[in-house]
């Protein structure tokens, strides 16, 4: 049996709308292998993985478990056949106990339903042991700390007795101790022949715990290799495409222009959150861009949210523009010429079932309104230029924002902003799920936002984007600002290694 | 064969979005098939006369339901703004104060609806049944289950029972509440921003809009609605009650509005399609009244309406 | 099992009310009160506990005061009309009631409506049923006839419980109704459903994470479909009650009840938003509603201020709830420094 793939997906291809999310991929898991599925944001791996859960049936493809066909798009069957998935957001019922977690949709009974406590909380029990984990079974889940939820997120996959294990971001939340752990976990699952498939974009991780690996671009697997075969250079270049990576080397001689004008726009002075983030301090000038880089769970996008108003710190002091301030909420930030694109544009970000031109004029309304009446006519018109400036396809204002490509929604986000004319711009992760092309655009957006003399403020996970992008770069860890370095100054390495020091 | 699909499916897309009016018009067809009397002026004045109450409330609270709430108070609001301006009138109080202080108390209750709502962020419906007893309760305290009957007032019994120019005044009222909430959405930012709220209050407070003030000032703007249906009503029937706007009253007026096409879970919709949804409902209520339909089938095909309204809605 | 805090607030609050009323109003503490009491709330709380299920998969139902109605019109049809015996009629009875139910899940489920609206559709057609089926309509004379069937008159029955147990020498014990064993009943097999069952898990996944639910695998659609059939099951249960008082039914019947059931299930601490709760809190819930109304009306409080009181209950009833899930926030902040802390 060793020799047929626990997972085989042959061609598989999932197309939304007219735009291809995944084209033609395909992934082979054996028993006992543990598979890195890698790639940038939008690269097409989270569609791959729904399919593989059955979440989200595929345009064309089929995929064999266990040399069998299976049906798609039925998250039941795929149980049954023994894939479990660890997600990136939580799939936890938040009102029920850690133990019915755990057995979600598979309780344990004995007939009429009626649950067997016991045996399920024997199972659990034992599971918990096997892996040295400890959990309170009785436990609310909407109680627990995030770290604990993850941990129940892990347990709960693993009380399927799956033979294969697909793990989305499975430490994102995790301290350094904890990854350890969860990885000889993943060591031990690999000796009783279950399957893995690792994603992750934590290539010390991937290096750390993965035999093989699956490199994907644009929805297309375009690299497949043995992890022993390859260097880190090598896949990050697979990862972003030669043209990107050549670009960014290219934007790498560009002046870098840290401190920009040398004129402080922002001023962070012993900014404390109690239990999120401690004794922040750094200036942002204007006329630069400044990356603030770390892992997901380090609090940037908590600290930044402070910046804008829509959190509060507990003590320090924030200056703007030499003014002492604490925004109670966006309105007062937004007075000050302040902009913020958060990360997730679909919840906080934009209206999807408003026009483009509606999305547009968000946040500067009070420009189009007289005595209290909105003229729609200087509305159309700002937003016929903003499209024209940013080059949204396709170039129609009336258009629902829902009907853009991921690329084309974010520019009309940050298009929204640059209506402000803002002194400070926030951007919260400006490029997840866009394409690479995009990419490219907002990059250029954003340095001609600086060129323009505003302060640049950007928030990323992404190291090349972080490099391509920076003037100066801000590492977080842990809730704290552990260093911060001039772009032209410093390297990829060092960054990696002060991200990854002790999370 | 595909050419037929497609211009099908484009048949599909136009009507679409009009397939409200084009409903109108064929039922009304129908029934003037039926029973020409139904084409009558005095018969079509009075559909547009007898659908004012709920048309002025629903379109009052079409905002409320843009923004993904909903206000069930509006039964007892409508009995406590046509008591208030009766027991001011018996004060001798001049009209416009009379007025003033029944449609306050409206917009008031609307205020701590939305206040609750918005900044508590208590669920709407629990919130609004909440006030729907309280506030039945108050009109109850305030004028008893008696029948307090209007006399001698002249000015004020115009209001829901005269005439202008062949036409009964309550219709006036009706339009021009109707242009001024068209008028409010289509060109002032309070239309755009309840639009913004429904669809994603969350991205509406990060760009900088006050969403909670406006959830608050939409719920004032049900009550409002509620509370000149109410002054209205008390003028047509020359009475004023505490038990007026029954239990039911609040499901018809959001029926009418999610007839029309706005959306119960915020973000689509429009005043004006709120209008249609009152006229097809009224239409429908009135032609069976002609055709002698009998109230089983009438309550059977509102629901039906309800449904297949929405399960369209559904399938674009 | 685990008390949640609301549900134990709402056991504290009971027992203080019922205190309040036992002191300060004149004949509450009488046998004859607590009689009243199980009489007139039995049929609240069974509706408020079919309700929950709705509720707990983030749904609601309108339409449950209009099914009371049909299955009290089809029993008043089926004894006055086809003269069918009463152990006939029963289980039709219920089985037109869980299939209303079970109509409006499938709206729900298949045509994907939103639960208020499907709810509120079958509400009004529910009630244009009653009167296409009424019998007072179709054959005059009968709406003075009372049902006489023994199997139906039968459930409104009343037992010295307190005699049998010899404690009605110590005190003066109420003769407890026989609608009030039937709500007990439901109230045991629902709980030991919600808590005890695959079923009654997957319905708490279904309304705290419905895209958990999914992936883990759980028939989210049967379980809604089935959340509903209930809703209508308790809503029969109580027509039929109804019915046995009143040996009549009219077209009325049931009329405003879901919105007392609904208020009911909130101040039982079921939350709107899903996944939270069990049916004890709603029945314990109507009966909060009803000691409070009795109270009242004993210590000649007018029912217009009970309804003003009635309100303010409910609106501290969510309040509270609000509260506590604001403190469970802040807990978890807590939780998540000392974490950093130790980190």
């Amino acid at each position: 049996m060793a020799d047929t793939p626990i997972i085989k997906a042959i061609g598989l291809t999932k197309v939304y709308g007219n735009l291809p999310a995944l084209s033609d991929a395909n992934l082979t898991v054996m028993p006992g292998e543990v598979r890195a599925l890698i790639g940038s944001n939008g690269a097409g791996k989270s569609t791959l993985i729904k399919i593989l859960t059955g979440a989200v049936s595929p345009t064309l493809g089929r995929v064999q478990l266990n040399g069998e066909t299976a049906p798609l798009g039925d998250p039941s069957e795929m149980i049954r056949r023994g894939v479990a998935c660890i997600y990136q957001h939580s799939n936890l019922a938040p009102a029920m106990s850690v133990l019915d977690n755990m057995f979600l949709g598979r309780q344990r009974a004995y007939r009429f339903g009626l649950l067997d406590r016991r045996r399920q909380r024997k199972e659990a029990l034992a599971l918990l042991e096997k892996h040295a984990i400890d959990l309170d079974l009785d436990a609310t889940v909407a109680n627990l700390p995030t770290v604990k939820q993850k941990e129940v997120e892990i347990m709960k996959a693993l009380a399927l007795d799956a033979r294969a294990i697909l793990m989305d971001e499975p430490t994102g939340w995790l301290a350094a101790s904890e990854v350890a752990k969860l990885h000889a976990t993943i060591r031990a699952l690999k000796g009783r022949g279950v399957g893995i498939v690792y994603i992750s974009h934590m290539l010390d991780e991937i290096f750390a715990v993965c035999d093989t690996m699956t490199i994907m671009r644009d929805g297309k697997v375009i690299a497949e290799s043995a992890v022993a075969d390859i260097d880190r250079p090598r896949v990050v270049a697979l990862m972003v495409g030669e043209k990107l990576a050549r670009e960014s080397a290219q934007a790498t001689h560009q002046k870098r222009q840290p401190r920009g004008t040398g004129e402080v726009r922002l001023s962070a002075k012993n900014l404390t959150k109690r239990g999120v983030f401690r004794d922040i301090s750094f200036d942002l000038h204007a006329g630069e861009i400044f990356c603030i880089t770390g892992l997901i769970g380090s609090k940037r996008t908590e600290l930044i949210r402070t910046f804008f108003g829509s959190d509060r710190f507990d003590s320090g002091t924030l200056e703007v523009e030499g003014k002492s301030v604490a925004f109670r909420g966006p309105t007062q930030a937004i007075a000050h010429g302040i902009g913020f694109v958060p990360e997730d544009r679909h919840r906080e970000g934009l209206m999807l079932d408003m026009s483009m031109t509606e999305n547009l004029a968000m946040a500067t309304l009070n420009r189009f309104h007289r005595a209290g009446l909105i003229s729609l006519r200087k509305m159309v018109e700002a937003g016929k230029r903003s499209i024209a400036n940013l080059s949204i396809q396709p170039p129609d204002g009336k258009r629902p924002v829902r009907l853009l490509s991921g690329g084309n929604q974010q520019k009309v986000l940050v298009g929204k902003w640059l209506n402000l004319g803002p002194r400070i711009i926030i951007l919260d992760e400006p490029t997840v799920g866009v394409d690479v092309g995009a990419k490219a655009e907002i990059y250029a957006i954003l340095r001609a936002e600086r060129d323009r003399g505003a302060a640049v403020l950007v928030v990323s996970s992404d190291l090349e984007e972080v490099m391509t992008v920076a003037d100066r770069i801000g590492v977080m860890a842990a809730g704290r600002l552990k260093a911060v370095h001039d772009a032209d100054k410093t390297g990829m390495d060092e960054i990696v290694r002060e991200i990854g020091g002790d999370a | 064969m595909s050419a037929a699909r497609t211009s099908i499916a484009s048949l599909a897309r136009r009507i679409g979005p009009n397939a409200l009016p084009i409903a109108i018009l064929v039922i009304v067809i129908a029934f003037a098939i039926a029973q020409p009397a139904f084409l009558k002026p005095d018969n079509l004045i009075g559909i547009v006369r007898q659908v004012a109450l709920v048309g002025i409330m629903a379109i009052c609270t079409t905002f409320v339901i843009m923004t993904g709430g909903v206000d069930l108070s509006v039964g007892p609001v409508l009995a406590i703004g046509g008591l208030v301006s009766f027991f001011c009138l018996q004060l001798g109080l001049p009209l416009p104060i009379v007025l003033l202080a029944g449609l306050s108390v409206g917009v008031l209750i609307g205020f701590v609806n939305g206040a609750i709502i918005a900044f508590l962020q208590l669920p709407p419906i629990i919130v609004t049944l909440a006030t729907l007893s309280i506030v039945r309760g108050s009109a109850l305290i305030l004028g008893g289950t008696d029948q307090h009957i209007i006399r001698d007032e002249p000015a004020y019994s115009f209001i829901g029972a005269g005439t202008l120019a062949g036409l009964p005044f309550s219709i006036y009222l009706f339009v021009l509440v109707a242009l001024a909430m068209i008028f409010i959405q289509r060109q002032t930012p309070l239309g755009l921003l309840v639009t913004a709220i429904g669809d994603n209050e969350r991205a509406a407070y990060l760009s900088g809009h006050r969403t909670r003030m406006t959830k608050t000032l939409v719920y004032g703007i049900s009550g409002f609605g509620a509370a000149l249906a109410g002054i209205i009503q008390s003028s047509q029937v020359h009475t004023a009650s505490a038990n007026y706007g029954p239990f039911g009253t609040e499901l018809d007026v959001i029926a009418a509005v999610v007839v029309g096409g706005t959306s119960i879970m915020g973000g689509k919709g429009s005043v004006a399609r709120t209008i249609l949804g009152v006229l097809f409902l009224g239409i429908v209520n009135n032609g069976m009244n002609i055709l002698n339909v009998s109230i089983d089938i009438q309550l059977i095909a509102k629901g039906a309406i309800i449904v297949v309204a929405l399960a369209l809605a559904e399938l674009k | 099992m685990n008390i949640r805090p609301a549900t134990f607030a709402l056991i504290v609050f009971f027992a203080a009310i019922l205190a309040f009323f036992c002191i300060f109003a004149p004949r509450f503490a009488t046998p004859s009160t607590f009689e009243n009491l199980m009489a007139g709330f039995s049929f609240v709380a069974i509706l408020a506990i079919g309700q929950s299920f709705p509720i707990l998969t983030r749904g609601i139902d309108l339409s449950i005061g209009a099914i009371v109605a049909v299955v009290g019109m089809v029993t008043f049809d089926l004894s006055l009309i086809f003269h069918l015996p009463g152990y006939i009629i029963l289980p039709i009875a219920l089985l037109v009631g869980t299939l209303a139910g079970a109509i409006n899940g499938l709206l729900i489920v298949y045509l994907r409506l939103q639960p208020f609206i499907a709810t509120l559709a079958t509400l009004a057609t529910y009630r244009g049923l009653v009167y296409a089926i009424s019998g007072r309509q179709l054959v005059p004379g009968l709406s003075t006839t009372p049902i006489s069937d023994k199997w139906i008159t039968g459930l409104e029955n009343y037992y010295d419980v307190g005699g049998w147990l010899g404690l009605s020498k110590l005190i003066g014990m109420p003769w407890f109704p026989l609608s009030f064993f039937v709500m007990l009943g439901l109230f045991a097999l629902f709980q030991i459903i919600l808590l005890g069952t695959r079923f009654g898990r997957d319905v708490h996944t279904v309304g705290g994470n419905f895209e958990a639910a999914r992936l883990a695998g759980i028939n989210t659609g049967r379980i809604i479909i089935a959340a509903y059939a209930i809703s209508g099951f308790c809503a029969g249960v109580a027509a039929l009650l109804l019915v046995a008082r009143l040996t009549t039914s009219t077209e009325a019947l049931g009329f405003g009840m879901e919105l007392t059931a609904i208020a009911a299930a909130v101040i039982g601490g079921v939350s709107l938003a899903g996944g939270v709760g069990s049916v004890f809190g709603p029945a314990l819930g109507a009966f909060f509603l009803g000691v409070v109304l009795l109270g009242l009306t004993q210590m000649g409080i007018s029912q217009y201020v009970q309804q003003i009181i009635t309100g303010a209950i409910l609106l501290a009833a969510v309040g509270y709830d609000r509260l506590l899930v604001l403190r469970r926030q802040r807990r978890v902040t807590a939780n998540i420094s000392q974490v950093a802390a130790d980190g």
